[in-house]
This record gives structure tokens, C-alpha cells and sequence, in this order.
């Protein structure tokens, strides 16, 4: 059975037509079933989507299967959605965890930014400040499916990601990695980590974002 | 709701009706505004439908006898998408009545204008103010039970408030929750009746009634709950790993502080036709000073705020 009922998918249809610009490549990365709950699920939901525009250009990898791959792009869990933009270049976008609930929105919104090469969020002035970053960072935003903040702060992260690829930007699905989740403390979401020295809870407004990013690549 | 998506849509320089905040009273003025003709924008910070994408279930919206929250803001979302209402995912920074100008300022600076202005903003959960609170926010202390629910999992959680938002929250965490404990500071529940009786029903609800929390206690998390009993003044300590607050609200109304007439409490102060003292600068739902803070009251609002808009103003 589809997950996609068939209003959603012609409703994407009509919104994949109108906002596509270059194609967009999708990674999965996936491992056996009883290694990884969702793998299925989310390589499902993907397979459905990439059928629905031929922009959407979706590739599946076995983690155990092609270990170099893995590396190459630094994959740690299962499953993975990374983003390629139309010249295969990592935008550092990362889902780990299925796309489900509020963040499949986040999933169409990146493909939709991707393929423009135009961030969701900030403005000129905050693109500049997100520029002058030119240390590697990386940022991991813990959600929740029904957790209706969490798509601003996710979407804000990967925005930074495409604006200056020395930043990698994480979703990460709270519930399906819980001992990471315990490591960090996460008990509310959105909950905000980067480069392990600096947290912050809650969908911030883009400024804040801004603030705290380069707050954070300071301290290392 | 397993899946959902947005909208997305180049938006203009100026529209009819703007309007901040994207909840049900938002959505039903814009399906108002726009079989009247208008144009339409909606800019919401967050997520379209609100607060309703806070609410596990609803039994009280007319039409539909059990409906989850999240899924009655994508329909009521898509039914106002459907006659042309446009979107914006961006915050309002600052409203502008000058004159004959009614505009927004958006959070990335760029200003929209419109004949008439909605606030539409809402409420935000009350904090307690007492001693660790703000410490152990992300850390035990939520004030959103579908966020934060599964954190919780056959663990004791306690939730704080005696009113339908509090009983709610009660019932979707005993279901993930080992046990969950209400303290309320009255000897009653404030809930509806059908709550109330559903909520007495669970074996893993407690309630610790004529109750206040003192204070919260722990370090890098929340380890117990200092409650002290209103009649006895006695104090006692209690073992919960996660507290869910919902004690009420506060209204968002800090942007037409000084612009329009707010009570005491911060609520803004509407006619009738939910017209401020500004002309062309409407509030409609929770942030408006009203008796019922319910969906149903929410999206009349909306609509007698657009009926009255279009017959006036265009």
C-alpha cells in the first residue's frame, strides 16, 4: 500500500512542477531490517517521491554493502537522507530518522531549496554573517514527528548548510536514536547542539539562529 | 498524520487582509475574507492550525466527533488554501499604524502592507515562576505533552494545571507514561466533565489536589517535585522524572502593545465586529479579551472580523 494517498501525491505533483528548477539528488541510506526499524519505511516514502518529478533523483546504498560510501560522506546511522545538489555536490543536508509527521515538510521544502540553491530562511545580511564561517560546523537538531516547532528549526539549520557547506546539518529523529538523544539530555524538542559546545531549545527566530551559530563557532 | 507539507508561494508587497498568526481564527477569517474577494495573506510563525497542532485529540468541534488535532488544522488549513489564501512561514517583528498605512515588519525586515490588519497571535502557556523552572526547561520542565510525550516513556511524570489542557495532556501521557500525577491547587478539576470522568477512570492517573509545586529540583535533570498542600501548608517531595505545565496562558499581544486598547491582562480589547479602537486592525481568537477561548469561538471570530472588513472597508 502506499504511504503517499493519492490528493497528497497530486498535490506535490502540481507543487514539484511549479517550484523544481535543477534536479535534485536524494541519498538513503539504509542497513538490515533488524539493525534499523524505519529503514524500510523511509526508503518506501522515497521511492514514492522521486516517482512522482523526474528532478528527484533518489539512490539507495546499503551501509554494509559499500562501507566507502559510507565514509566518503561520513554516514553514522541508519537510515540517512542526504541531499546532492544538480552537480552532485553534498549540500550537507542530513535526515537521520525517518521524515515523518511535521518534518516530511521539511523533506519537500529542502528538495524545493536544493534544487533553487535558495536557502528557506535569512536574509541578505544574515547569508553574509553564515558566510563568514570558515570553520567546519556541525549542527544536530533533535525533533519529534508531532512536534510542530520542530520543521522551523530543522529547516533553519539546513538553510545554514546550503548557504556554507563548512556546515553540516543534522534532523535527527529523537525517538529511533535514544541513547544519543540521553547523551545529549534531549527531553524537550526542538533541541539544538552544535559542535557539541553549545545547545539551545526551541525554534529560535532567524537572528538568534544567526547569534547562536557564530556563538558556537567561536567557542571552539 | 504521517505525512504532511506546506504550501509555498511568492508572496506580494500588499494585500487586502494580512493577518498574523495562523491558528483556526486566522484560517476562518481568511476562508471569509477571500469568498468576499479579498486577497489574503497569512503569515505564521510556526505552524498553520496553531495551537490545534498541540491537541492530541478534539471531541468538542462541531462535525467532527473525534478528530486529531494536527489533522483538523490541515483540513481547516487546506480549506482556506483551497479558496487562494497565500502563506508565510516568518514571524512579525512589529505591526505599523500610521495614518492611513497598516503594515507588518517581518522578521527578515522586509514590511508588507494591507488595508486591514489581523491579530490573530494567540497565546503562549503560563509559566509557575517558582524557583528551577527556567533552569530545567529541556531538561524535565515542557510545556508541550505531544513534543515531548515520548521522553517519558514508562517512566513518572506529573503534570501541573486542573483545566482541559491539563486533563488532556493527563490522558496522552498515561499512555506512554508509567504514571502521571496531576497537582492542581483547587480541590476540583477545572476540565469538563467527559475529561474529568475519562481521566478518573485510568489506573495509572494520580491527583494531587489543593496542591502547589514549591519548587523543582535537580541537577543536570529534573529528579523530584517539592509540592506543598494549600490547607496544610505541608510540604512533600515527589519523584517524577518529566513535569508538564499547563496552567493557562498568557496573550501574545506584545506586538500592539501601545497601539491598541489591551485589559489588564494583556488580552486586546475588540467591538463586536472584533474591531479594535484602530480602524482596519482587527484581533480575533485567544488573544482577543473574550469569555470562551474554544476553536469554535475562534473561527466565528475570523468571521465576523472578515464579514465586517469586506462590508466596510472595500
Amino acid at each position: 500500500m502506499p504511504l503517499l494517498s493519492e490528493k497528497d501525491t497530486k498535490y506535490l505533483k502540481k507543487t514539484f512542477e511549479e517550484h523544481l528548477k535543477d534536479p535534485v539528488k536524494v541519498l538513503v541510506f539504509v542497513d538490515d531490517p533488524n539493525e534499523c526499524e524505519y529503514c524500510d519505511l523511509t526508503k518506501q516514502v522515497l521511492e514514492e517521491l522521486s516517482a512522482i518529478d523526474g528532478k528527484i533523483h533518489l539512490s539507495t546504498h546499503h551501509v554494509k554493502r559499500e562501507p566507502e560510501l559510507v565514509r566518503n560522506y561520513k554516514v553514522e546511522m541508519t537510515p540517512a537522507i542526504l541531499l546532492l545538489d544538480a552537480n552532485g555536490q553534498d549540500t550537507k543536508i542530513r535526515f537521520y530518522g525517518i521524515p515523518s509527521g511535521h518534518e516530511f515538510s521539511t523533506l519537500i521544502q529542502d528538495i524545493i531549496a536544493v534544487s533553487n540553491n535558495k536557502p528557506v530562511f535569512f536574509n541578505e545580511q544574515q547569508i553574509d554573517l553564515i558566510k563568514s564561517i570558515n570553520t567546519p560546523a556541525r549542527i544536530r537538531v533533535f525533533v519529534t514527528p508531532t512536534c510542530p516547532y520542530c520543521p522551523k528549526a530543522v529547516l533553519m539549520a539546513h538553510s545554514a548548510a546550503l548557504i556554507n557547506r563548512n556546515i553540516t546539518a543534522e534532523m535527527i529523529e529523537a525517538n529511533e536514536f535514544p541513547e544519543l538523544s540521553m547523551r545529549y539530555g534531549v527531553s524537550s524538542v526542538p533541541h539544538t547542539v552544535i559542535n557539541d559546545v553549545h545547545e539551545f531549545i526551541g525554534a529560535y527566530p532567524e537572528h538568534m539562529f544567526v547569534q547562536e551559530l557564530l556563538k558556537a563557532v567561536r567557542k571552539v | 498524520m504521517l505525512f504532511e507539507f506546506k504550501s509555498f508561494e511568492e508572496t506580494k508587497d500588499h494585500y487586502d487582509v494580512l493577518i498574523a498568526g495562523g491558528g483556526p481564527a486566522a484560517l476562518g477569517a481568511a476562508v471569509y475574507a477571500r469568498r468576499s474577494g479579498l486577497s489574503v495573506l497569512i503569515v505564521e510563525k510556526v505552524l498553520e492550525g496553531g495551537q490545534l497542532n498541540l491537541t492530541t485529540y478534539i471531541d468538542n468541534y462541531l462535525g467532527f466527533t473525534n478528530i486529531e488535532g494536527a489533522e483538523l488544522a490541515k483540513r481547516m488549513k487546506e480549506h482556506a488554501e483551497s479558496l487562494g489564501t497565500q502563506f508565510l512561514n516568518a514571524s512579525v517583528e512589529r505591526i505599523v499604524v500610521d495614518g492611513e498605512t497598516r503594515a507588518m515588519i517581518l522578521d527578515d525586515g522586509r514590511m508588507i502592507e494591507a488595508k486591514v490588519l489581523m491579530i490573530a497571535t494567540g497565546t503562549d502557556p503560563k509559566k509557575l515562576n517558582v524557583p528551577g523552572e527556567s533552569q530545567l526547561i529541556g531538561k524535565g520542565v515542557s510545556y508541550c505533552a505531544t513534543c515531548d510525550g515520548y521522553f517519558f516513556k514508562d517512566k513518572d511524570v506529573a503534570v501541573v494545571g486542573g483545566g482541559d489542557t491539563a486533563i488532556n495532556d493527563a490522558l496522552y501521557l498515561s499512555k506512554i507514561a508509567r504514571s502521571v500525577t496531576v497537582i492542581h491547587r483547587r480541590d476540583k478539576l477545572r476540565a469538563v466533565k467527559i475529561l474529568q470522568d475519562k481521566a478518573f477512570q485510568r489506573p495509572n492517573i494520580k491527583f494531587l489536589l489543593e496542591s502547589v509545586v514549591e519548587q523543582f529540583v535537580g541537577e543536570k535533570k529534573l529528579e523530584r517535585v517539592i509540592v506543598r498542600n494549600v490547607k496544610t501548608n505541608q510540604t512533600s517531595e515527589l519523584h517524577v522524572e518529566g513535569v508538564f505545565i499547563a496552567i493557562g496562558s498568557v496573550p501574545r499581544s506584545d506586538l500592539v502593545k501601545g497601539i491598541v486598547e489591551l485589559d489588564e491582562n494583556g488580552y486586546i480589547i475588540t467591538n463586536e465586529w472584533m474591531e479594535t479602537n484602530v480602524p482596519r486592525l482587527y484581533a480575533i481568537g485567544d488573544v482577543r479579551k473574550k469569555n470562551v477561548r474554544q476553536i469554535v469561538t475562534a473561527v466565528a471570530d475570523g468571521a465576523i472580523a472578515a464579514v465586517h472588513a469586506a462590508e466596510n472597508y472595500f
